[in-house]
């Protein structure tokens, strides 16, 4: 014990560094919102620290949500006293609703009125009492609670001691005490730390008498220590790890045991644990020389310093954003993205999901379909979703069309469509278009000619913009210039229509030039045949089945109303399973007759049909396989070489002359022929049809 | 339902699981010595029409400390702005030691919260660094030891970020399902008698293979 002694040295203190949990923000930002609102006053907190807990890392001054005044919301107990981990320490927090005022804060004088306050608590006999307020501290702050993130800075108010302490000799406590004092010294420190009543008192005596026994008094007794010791020391939970510097708390305890009893040496004891049990080696004994200078009173108040340093070593406010788990659209983004996830590795480990939320949808019309659409895209993390509606929603709309509501009514449905779907899931990007679909048979005069050619150059740059074209409208003719331009462009087209019972959902094939273009590398024979038909393909080549009577095509907006959620869902279905095939809008058609039933590794959404036919007087649902036609009026190569040549006019005569594109394409003369056949197509090369398949 | 002294389907009830907790953190405590002890979090049942004797709450262990190398992170350039330089006004005090950062600290907190709809218990968990920022799942993957990464990538788990049920704040947590299968597997692997499982030792057999997904392994003793 006795050692040569080194020459004293200036006592040089390990900061003590603040530790924000999550939780203190969330509950602070509750109450800035749901209390406080612009109400800046200062704000008592608790701070909670504990010894030293692990030879390499330091313990933190820590702020939990149990740091603020009480938390009615909280389903857990507060269990802030009596812990022998969380020392309460009070502390003052004033937060700024500006930048600005945080900015302008007098952080000077804000650091001296708590350094006051301990200098008080020391001169009054308080610091004795409830020791924990040497350890009083300070944050300013500055919480954006529209952006979730939080500007702070923590200051621990230290007296200054002038002159400063100096260090006479510092060592670990296992090599300062004989092995039987140690002995006695964690086990009375053990029992301190494991009694309620003690655990979190962090500052106190140690007093070791001549026969070896320890014993671990309260400050208050200091008094009645005196005498009946061999050793005392003034003990206190170091926060620090350090071997060779104690920790910040033991400045102020100077300043209390040099203003309290005017000694000049004070043998200390840093208390650290580790694993929940007093580690001798870890903790230090130490003695410091504390001097009064000559002429000082022991009433004047010492300066004070303690602002924080930020992790990178500079005297600078801290921040944090936390809006990841804050921001409630972020909340809900990855909540969305959760459920798909699940999808995806419990059942379908090849799905694309960043395929999904890029793909950019066309939606020509926002009614039955339109909205069932947009919902079923929307559960399949579609993000991008445009409308294209000429009308209002009207008041018989909002029971069927599942985007509007009762307030909606008057409102033009592209754009209660957008608005809706914002309200649903904030991060949807969304916009709408009103504006009318040229038609063929439905004349114009030369006044409107203009207009309407910009309206079809609209929807052709729209076509152009996305990746996918639904056709959602309520008449054949409107369908007919989208179908066109999308052939055109080779952009997916997915139709659906609807009867009065029954309904069609199908994807049209490529455009007929892709086979040239982009069809050289892939595997498959290159004939017209292979390309898909669209919906106007069928008027040629219808395939033969029950329900040619019941003509879809006509205009028709009396529909049962369980129609078009299935077939909007159906559409969507389709869409998703194009998107993920391999070879996309080139993907051949399937019908439910070859496949197997199951998914096989080639197709894990299953199979991917041409079209889809159902009815809801049957209950019945078919698959059908259509060829393109080479008298198509949309998507033959005739139509498209023509529209690319001739662009407006031929157009404006398509639309004013009902029969132009059917003398284009030979369809006149070969509606001719056909009338004088039975019918009775004989196809070579196409695929199966007509299997009806109860579904 | 059973008695609840056993398991036999794989499930817990909430009383099974609040017996099986205090036993899991008994053990735990005995044989598991260099880790700090799992510690019982009362919850306060708001709930007036549950008249349950059984208090419910969940295991919690927190701080556990990894030390990581220190990464840069990027400095965020408004601070060097925006504020004044204290420097100039506190006086250059020589007392404060001037450390260099060596080592960061990643800090780790486990919670296993009964789920009532899928009947079994299941792993929260969160890192945050020194200062209080949470981490993210890259960064915690750089943590966990290597032969964790490679069981998550061949089960058929995954670490999803969701509410904690009692926090309202995403933690990450291990999805659930599945659960229910391989405790039946472990109970008809382990004991003979049937294919019942003692309440005690559900969580214990449940962690010791949840456990290595996160890098916490349990003595083989407290199977016994």
């Amino acid at each position: 014990m006795s050692e040569t002694e080194a020459s004293p040295t200036v006592l040089q203190f390990a900061p003590l560094y603040s530790s924000v949990d999550e939780g203190f923000w969330h509950s602070f930002s509750s109450l800035k919102l749901d209390k406080l609102g612009i109400d800046d006053s200062p704000i008592p907190i608790t701070g909670f620290y504990g010894p030293c807990s692990h030879p390499q890392v330091s313990n933190h001054l820590t702020l939990l949500s149990e740091s603020l005044p009480l938390d009615e919301q909280s389903l857990i107990a507060s269990t802030s006293h009596g812990n022998r981990n969380k020392c309460p320490v009070p502390g003052i927090m004033y937060n700024t609703n500006t930048l600005e005022s945080f900015n302008k804060l007098d952080k000077q004088s804000l650091l001296k009125a708590e350094a006051n306050k301990i200098w008080d608590d020391i001169q009054s006999g308080k610091a004795l009492e409830d020791p924990a307020v040497l350890s009083r501290f300070l944050v300013i702050s500055f919480a954006d609670l529209k952006k979730w993130s939080f500007r702070y800075w923590f200051a621990f108010p230290a007296l200054v001691l002038d002159p400063p302490a100096s260090l006479i000799e510092l060592k670990p406590a296992s090599e300062y005490f004989s092995s039987e004092e140690a002995e006695s010294v964690s086990a009375a420190c053990n029992e301190w730390r494991n009694s309620d009543l003690t655990t979190d008192v962090p500052f106190f005596l140690v007093s070791v008498s001549s026969d070896s026994k320890a014993s671990i008094r309260h400050l208050k007794d200091w008094k009645a220590c005196q005498g009946d010791h061999h050793k005392l020391f003034f003990g206190f939970y170091d926060p620090c790890h350090l071997p060779n510097n104690p920790g910040w708390p033991l400045r102020n305890y100077l300043a209390l045991i040099r203003a309290r009893w005017n000694l000049e040496t004070v043998w200390f004891f840093c208390y650290r644990e580790s694993r929940g049990f007093a580690d001798l080696n870890l903790s230090l004994v130490g003695q410091a020389s504390v001097t009064l200078a000559s002429g000082e009173s022991a009433e004047t108040v010492p300066n004070s310093v303690g602002w924080e340093l930020n992790n990178k070593g500079k005297r600078v406010p801290r921040s944090i954003s936390l809006a990841n788990s804050m921001d409630p659209t972020r909340l809900a983004v990855s909540a969305v993205d959760l459920n798909l996830k699940l999808m995806r590795w419990r059942a379908l480990p090849s799905l694309d999901l960043n395929l999904l939320s890029s793909v950019k949808c066309l939606l020509l019309g926002a009614g039955t379909l339109g909205c069932q659409v947009a919902r079923t895209l929307m559960g399949w993390g579609i993000r991008n979703i445009t409308f294209v509606d000429y009308g209002k929603v009207a008041m018989s709309n909002p029971v069927r069309q599942s985007l509007y509501t009762f307030e909606d009514c008057g409102e033009f449905k592209a754009v209660a469509a957008v608005k809706s779907l914002k309200q649903i899931f904030p991060a949807m990007e969304s916009s709408g278009v009103v504006v009318a679909i040229p038609m063929p048979g439905h004349p114009i005069s030369s006044q409107e000619e203009d207009s309407v050619l910009a309206d079809c150059k609209r929807l052709s740059e729209l076509i152009e913009s996305h990746d996918v074209v639904f056709l959602l409208t309520d008449t054949r003719e409107s369908r007919w210039l989208p179908s066109l331009l999308c052939a055109n462009a080779n952009k997916m087209a997915i139709n659906a229509a609807l009867g009065f019972d029954s309904y069609m959902v199908m994807r049209h094939g490529a455009g007929p030039t892709s086979l040239s273009d982009d069809m050289q590398n892939l595997d498959m024979d290159k004939t017209n045949k292979q390309r898909l038909g669209c919906y106007f393909c069928n008027d040629v080549v219808a395939p033969q089945d029950s329900m040619t009577d019941r003509t879809l095509d006509q205009q028709c907006t009396v529909t049962r109303p369980g129609l078009a959620p299935i077939a909007g869902a159906l559409a969507v279905e389709l869409l998703v399973g194009v998107l993920q095939h391999p070879l996309g809008i080139n993907a051949k058609g399937d019908n439910s007759s070859l496949s197997n039933g199951g998914n096989n590794d080639d197709l894990p959404l299953g199979i991917l049909p041409h079209q889809i036919r159902g009815s809801v007087s049957q209950f019945s649902q078919i698959t059908l396989l259509g060829q393109a036609s080479n008298s198509c009026t949309a998507c033959s190569e005739t139509v498209i070489s023509e529209y690319r040549e001739r662009g407006n006019s031929f157009i404006l005569e398509a639309i004013n002359h009902p029969t132009y594109l059917e003398d284009l394409t030979g369809l006149t003369e070969l509606k001719k022929a056909a009338n004088s056949f039975n019918l009775d197509w004989e196809d070579d090369d196409t695929d199966d049809e007509d299997v009806a398949v109860d579904m | 339902m059973n008695s609840g002294r056993e398991v036999s389907d794989g499930r817990l009830t909430v009383e099974g699981f609040s017996v099986a907790a205090r036993a899991f953190a008994d053990k735990w405590k005995i044989h598991n010595q260099s880790f700090p002890p799992w510690s019982w979090v009362p919850l306060i049942n708001r709930t007036l029409h549950l008249s349950n004797q059984q208090e419910e709450g969940y295991l919690s262990l927190e701080e556990i400390l990894i030390l990581s190398s220190l990464e840069e992170s990027p400095e965020d350039e408004s601070l060097n702005v925006a504020t004044d330089c204290l420097e100039k006004e506190e006086s250059v005090d020589h007392t404060i030691l001037v450390q260099n950062q060596e080592n960061e600290a990643h800090y780790y907190d486990f919670h296993i919260v009964y789920s009532s709809s899928y009947k079994v218990p299941v792993l929260y968990f969160r890192g945050y660094c020194s200062g209080g920022q949470p981490l993210s799942l890259d960064v915690i993957k750089k943590d966990l030891p290597s032969c964790s990464v490679s069981l998550l990538h061949e089960s058929k788990w995954t670490f999803i970020t969701q509410e904690h049920p009692y926090l309202n704040r995403p933690w990450f947590k291990l999805h659930p399902c599945g659960t229910e299968d391989w405790i039946k597997l472990l109970s008809q692997s382990s004991i003979s008698t049937g294919c019942q499982m003692p309440v005690d030792l559900y969580l214990v057999s449940w962690f010791s293979v949840v456990g290595q997904v996160v890098g916490l392994r349990i003595p083989l003793e407290m199977l016994n």
